[in-house]
């Protein structure tokens, strides 16, 4: 077989475009039933919430103001004055957080079912890049509110990323700077820094998932669903009626549970109220300040590992996500499942219990 | 007693007028930090975070005269039920003076966590359903009816919103039924081809 050949056969087993007919989605695509099976709407659900995300950012979009001076008082207004503005709002805040929580569960479900096997390696590249640009959003939303935590936890968030640089050696040190500083667009948190979070937040990186999502879609549609299992499969479902039924009814109780929280509980409710009040350039940093929850695994760590030891580990664990399929090519479902297990048990137990493992290792600090 | 309070405050308000020192009561918050766990600061009572010492906005320093002369009407408000609207205060503090007193709250310096119970059950100034007197001993803002204990908010949402709910619940349970009967429907017709299609060949 020729160099030429050898690149086509390899693209079009991993790009099969003959099956983007809309009958091949009807007839042909079928569902493995098994018992991992839930972790086939975990995609969808991550999905649907993102949806969410993109409709009611456009209606907070028509009272949002960019400005140091006015964002945290049109956030305040919209919650106040506005018919459903603070549902809408609080609609926005609980499905970042699920969104990000539904993607966190499709990572791990999707590494335990080894659905990154060949050929689906670009399916799981694009979904790991959709993590972090998932993770991208919640940070430059973060920031929006222009409130005592918001700006404090970025501004500690890009201390973490310029402090990189002192790792590096010669002119490779100041990169971590420059991104920083092209970010933050100055030496300081300020109104610069706001107007950039807000253009990332809402054009680009919103356009980000829009792309990457097409793709990964694309990619689950031409390969079909993994089959999921180190056995094989009992029983198949087929795609059209049944899994679509059942993921719209996944979707509809998802909704529900979100319509629930965003009418039920304010998101700021747990969050003491100095941090929600107006960031004062002038004024001592209140008490308190963390990052979102969805950052813990890695603010924890910050705070307890030498800087370093946390940056080595972050780039060997960036560069395993990335290389999965091809790292854990032989190894079976079994073992994965119990990696996958590992890494989930992690998340909860330093999201949960985070703060109490914090203050019995360092007593007294944060 | 009486005479007593009011010659100490006297003498904190002539004090006050030449120094500007503040008059305030960090041994509530102090208590309602330890009580409810929760970083919580001056601005639960006071129109500044820092407390009414100093010269930003809300603080004595800030004060104009007629302000001043606001504070001072505060000051001398011994009894409960007076007309109080003192600058340096927020809704809170000044609900909390009407309220209480400042002879009674001096008395509870010693005893804050009885605060509460002289506040009563029935002023919620913010309208989240959770007393202020609740919201105090939790640490959270009784001005901000988004931010209170979660559980207690939620409880209070769900029966304020039942029918919302309940609203919602039926409309998307009605969306599923349908498009289970839509997509069957597409199945029976795909089914009545095929055997069209059989019945012919």
């Amino acid at each position: 077989m020729t160099a030429n050949n050898k690149v086509f056969s390899f693209l079009q087993e991993r790009f099969p475009v003959e099956k983007l007919f809309i009958f091949e989605l009807f007839e042909h695509k079928v569902v493995p039933v098994h018992k991992a099976s839930w972790g086939y709407y975990t995609g969808g659900l991550t999905f649907l919430f993102f949806v969410i995300q993109v409709i009611t950012g456009i209606f907070l979009l028509f009272y949002y103001e960019p400005t140091i001076s006015d964002a945290n008082l049109s956030v305040e207004n919209l919650a106040l004055n506005i018919n459903g503005g603070f549902f809408i709002h609080n609609l926005h805040t609980w499905s970042s957080s699920l969104m990000i929580l539904c993607g966190m569960i499709h990572f791990l479900a999707t590494f335990a079912m080894k659905a990154f096997e060949k050929p689906r390696e670009f399916t799981w590249i694009t979904g790991i890049l959709l993590l972090g640009v998932t993770f991208t959003l919640g940070f430059t939303g973060y920031l929006l509110p222009w409130n005592q935590i918001a700006v404090n936890a970025t501004k500690v968030g890009l201390q973490s990323v310029q402090s990189v640089g002192q790792l590096l050696p010669g002119v490779l040190a100041q990169i971590p700077k420059t991104i920083v500083t092209t970010f933050q667009g100055g030496d300081e948190v300020g109104q610069p820094t706001l107007s950039r979070f807000y253009v990332l937040h809402v054009v680009f990186l919103p356009l980000a998932v829009l792309l990457i999502v097409s793709v990964h879609l694309l990619l689950v549609q031409l390969h079909g669903i993994s089959k999921g299992s180190d056995e094989i499969p009992k029983r198949f479902e087929k795609f059209f009626p049944e899994f679509i039924l059942k993921d719209f009814i996944a979707w509809s109780i998802a909704f529900l549970m979100v319509f629930i929280l965003a009418v039920g509980l304010p998101f700021e409710a747990f969050l003491p109220y100095p941090l929600l009040e107006p960031f004062n350039a002038l004024g001592a940093t209140p008490a308190g300040i963390k990052p979102e929850w969805y950052f813990y695994f890695v603010y924890y760590p910050l705070e307890l590992l030498p800087f370093p030891v946390l940056v080595i580990l972050s780039l060997i664990v960036m560069g395993i996500l990335i290389f999965t399929p091809w790292i854990f090519k032989q190894t079976s479902r079994k073992v994965l499942t119990y990696i996958a297990l590992a890494m989930g048990l992690y998340l909860f137990t330093v999201t949960v219990f985070g703060q109490q493992i914090y203050s019995m290792i360092k007593p007294g600090g944060g | 007693m009486y005479k007593k309070t009011y010659l100490f405050i006297l003498s904190l308000l002539v004090i006050g007028q030449f120094n500007l020192k503040g008059y305030s009561f960090p041994q509530l918050e102090e208590f309602v930090a330890k009580h409810s766990g929760k970083p919580v600061n001056c601005a639960m009572c006071h129109a500044n975070d820092a407390g009414p010492t100093g010269n930003d906005l809300g603080q004595l320093g800030h004060m104009t005269v007629a302000q001043m002369a606001k504070v001072n009407i505060a000051r001398l408000a011994m009894q409960p039920g007076q007309n109080v609207d003192s600058p340096i205060l927020n809704r809170f503090g000044n609900h909390i003076v009407e309220t209480v007193g400042m002879q009674k709250l001096i008395t509870l310096i010693a005893q804050p966590q009885d605060l509460a119970t002289a506040l009563g059950n029935k002023s919620d100034l913010d309208g989240d359903g959770i007393p202020d007197s609740e919201e105090y001993l939790d640490g959270t803002d009784p001005l901000n009816r988004f931010n209170g204990d979660p559980l207690k908010l939620f409880k209070i949402n769900l029966s304020r919103n039942l029918i919302v709910i309940c609203i919602i619940s039926g409309a998307l349970g009605l969306l599923v039924f349908g498009l289970a009967q839509v997509i069957q429907g597409f199945k029976i017709i795909e089914d009545l081809e095929a055997k069209e299609v059989k019945d012919k060949t």
